[in-house]
């Protein structure tokens, strides 16, 4: 019986995993949100910021982690877009510039943002550690155009920035070692400042960085989506929803762990 | 009418996918297969747009023409100005010499670009890792105690401080191998295994709120896009 | 000059690079921004040749016949569309715009997220407290877990009340990445970084040797 129940088909916990989800997809809950230091910084950082400042976000993730750095990009432009503040997008990735240029165009819209204005986005240019640099001496030596084909020479926003030193922020959403990169070749080479939201899988590996002041403010995963959304007063953002309807998924899994153990200690205990 | 039909292929492509939860089948198989072309396809076209094109082909293109001026006689200072591009000939010979992979006979050539980038890599890692990463680091585990000196951390604080410089040295001793491991460094190095354990939890417990909710997006798109036109 | 003058080049731009650092003249400034140029320049040729290989790949599937070979033609069929598309149209035209948005967006996002599916099977299989070093794993990933989520505060809040932190399970959590976390994730920074950095001077003096491959 215990065996049977240890060696349960794997299926019946994938079809436990997608009531868990499925069940609060199609009936929300709401719970309270306890918003953490790193992403109170990143929001009082940009909540201080000059109107006309300008702030650069790099969309480095992919098609395949979408899921967490929409809902954080959404957020973090409606704040900017609110206090005046003006967003440069670019993305490290080869896969990404069709789905970021998208997102700021969709974000933008309901922002009621004008593009070449308020926000541009530059594109993708291959070879991420000459990019970093070369923005940092000129950006229009890297993008020339952006990424609609307009010279960036002719883009209105653009016209009194030359390089990093009239960047107030580099926010870096990412699903890879980009953080990183920034931090060792913008932040140390040319005193970017850099705050990161990432995917919930690399969080761990940002907090060296949120101690020594080298990532000024960070957004983990879905959580910092939320916690953003709170800070904004936004109702039943992106990251809020998805964060409460993880909720049931992660005390399934909980559960799973529990199980799993106290099985296998009373197994043991019997073959003992 | 054209949302509605990429809705549709979108949810049946993710459903393909789906079916290999029960077993892999040829459905899996067919958008396994199509996902890598399409994807393959669509770097073909981005490298080409986002990056032989506007970083070798139009400063090239360029300079040709202001050179094209200089010979039928009509140069200004700024086309004169403007034949500097033509040195770009160069890194774009360097680049074209990747190609050399695909000849049996001439793919020692490769090496000169790969030579380039990574000398480059190397020569810029040197100082920024070690004043990013071991000066900024080693500075931020010891620069606490001067805020324990001054009297402004609470006693919780105190011991995390002292906790994180435990733990840095212990963890830095566990990958020290050029010592044997026994003894008091043995000891150590069981700390410092302790701390890992504890960061690859951590890893761990997140990587959960991660996997899930890529998930909770596909099903998302299911029920609200997908359904959501059908009721 | 088939090893020694990129072993040359190597050295060259190695040393050219961390010079520029140091020396704020404008002369190795702008020899700076030139080897960025450069750099710049030859790294798409890099990305072309990482797509032909693939290509060259699923070729060889097909021709030596491998198992599920017919599918590789499905991936020819899926990369010809996007370039005939793409290439002449450019990246912003419509249909590849639909393309990407609709097949190759939603595939990869759910191929990942499998993943949801493997880890709640993966915790409930081998997950186990074998020893001291997986307990502590195990322990600080159950709290981190409870932390990530709205309903942990209130699960901790009604078991854990004596505990220090003062907002339950996200502040335990906290606590965790801040201090324990980080120290680990220190230790691995410094042992990487010291690393990276004798490799880096190993390949500019030559002594590494290994990104120039086989053959003489």
């Amino acid at each position: 019986m215990l065996e049977r129940f240890m060696n349960m088909d794997r299926r019946i916990i994938f079809i436990l995993i997608a009531l868990v989800v499925i069940i609060p997809t199609l009936i929300p809950i709401r719970l309270p949100i306890t918003v953490s230091e790193p992403t109170q910084k990143l929001y009082d950082y940009i909540d201080t910021l000059p109107s006309g400042s300008t702030i650069m976000i790099a969309f480095d993730y992919g098609p395949s982690s979408l899921a967490e750095p929409e809902p954080m990009a959404k957020a973090v432009m409606q704040h900017c877009f609110s206090k005046g503040v003006k967003v440069i997008g670019m993305t490290l990735y080869a896969n990404t510039p069709t789905l970021a240029h998208k997102l700021m165009r969709r974000i933008a819209a309901e922002n009621k943002a004008v593009y070449g204005e308020d926000y541009i986005f530059l594109g993708y240019r291959p070879g991420a550690l000459q990019v970093i640099l070369g923005m940092g001496t000129n950006i229009a030596n890297v993008f020339e155009t952006d990424y609609e084909k307009t010279p960036i020479t002719e883009i209105p926003m653009m016209q009194n920035i030359t390089n990093y030193d009239q960047i107030a922020l580099l926010l870096d959403l990412a699903a890879g070692s980009t953080t990183g990169a920034w931090i060792v070749y913008a932040n140390t080479r040319y005193g970017l400042k850099i705050a990161a939201g990432v995917t919930a899988v690399i969080i761990a590996q940002m907090y060296p960085y949120l101690q020594t002041g080298q990532l000024i403010g960070l957004m983990p995963g879905y959580l910092g989506a939320a916690e953003y959304e709170k800070l904004l007063n936004v109702a039943g953002g992106d990251g809020t929803v998805g964060l409460n309807t993880a909720s049931y998924a992660h005390l399934l899994i909980i559960g799973l762990v529990l199980l799993g153990n106290i099985a296998f200690f009373v197994h043991r205990r019997k073959e003992a | 009418m054209i949302e509605i039909i990429g809705i549709w292929v979108a949810a049946f492509l993710t459903l393909c996918i789906y079916s290999f939860l029960y077993r892999d089948n040829p459905f899996y198989r067919f958008a396994e297969h199509l996902f890598v072309g399409i994807s393959v396809g669509y770097g073909i076209v981005i490298a080409m747009h986002q990056g032989i094109i506007p970083l070798a082909w139009v400063p090239l293109s360029e300079a040709m023409s202001a050179l094209w001026t200089v010979i039928t006689g009509q140069a200004t200072p700024e086309t004169i100005n403007a034949l500097w591009g033509l040195v770009k000939i160069i890194p774009i010979a360097i680049g074209l010499l990747f190609f050399a992979r695909l000849s049996p006979r001439h793919t020692w050539l490769i090496r000169y670009p790969i030579a380039i980038l990574i000398g480059f890599g190397a020569g810029i890692a040197i100082p920024n890792e070690l004043q990013a990463n071991i000066f900024a680091q080693t500075r931020g585990t010891i620069a606490p105690f001067a805020a324990i000196n001054a009297g402004t951390l609470s006693a919780w604080d105190i011991f995390g401080t002292i906790l994180i410089v435990i733990g840095v040295i212990c963890t830095l001793i566990y990958f020290f191998f050029s010592m044997e491991h026994r003894g008091a460094i043995s000891w150590l190095s069981k700390v410092g295994i302790a701390f890992l354990m504890v960061g690859f939890g951590a890893a761990f417990g997140n990587t959960v709120m991660g996997r899930l909710a890529l998930m909770i997006h596909r099903v998302g798109f299911l029920i609200k896009d997908w359904l959501g036109t059908i009721f | 000059m088939k090893r020694q003058v990129p072993l040359a080049l190597c050295f060259l731009f190695g040393i050219v690079m961390i010079l520029t650092q140091f020396v704020p003249h404008k002369y190795v400034q702008a020899l700076y921004k030139e080897f960025i140029d450069w750099g710049l320049i030859i790294s798409p040729f890099a990305l072309v040749l990482a797509v032909i290989t693939l290509i060259q790949t699923h070729t060889t599937r097909v021709r030596r016949r491998t198992e599920h070979w017919q599918y590789s033609f499905l991936v020819f069929a899926g990369m010809i569309i996007m370039v005939c598309v793409g290439v002449p149209f450019g990246e912003q035209d419509s249909v590849f715009v639909w393309l990407y948005d609709n097949v190759q967006v939603p595939m990869d996002a759910t191929m990942f997220s499998l993943l949801a599916f493997f880890i709640a099977s993966a915790a409930f299989r081998a997950f186990r407290a074998r020893s001291f070093e997986a307990t502590l794993l195990l322990v600080t990933a159950m709290i981190v877990m409870l932390g990530n989520i709205p309903i942990g505060d209130l699960v901790w809040n009604k078991v854990m009340s004596w505990t220090p932190w003062a907002d339950g399970a996200s502040g335990a959590r906290q606590w965790i990445l801040d201090v324990l976390n980080s120290a680990a994730r220190r230790g691995i920074i410094l042992g990487v970084s010291l690393g990276v950095i004798s490799q880096s001077i190993r390949i500019i003096l030559g002594i590494e040797r290994s990104y120039l491959g086989g053959g003489d």
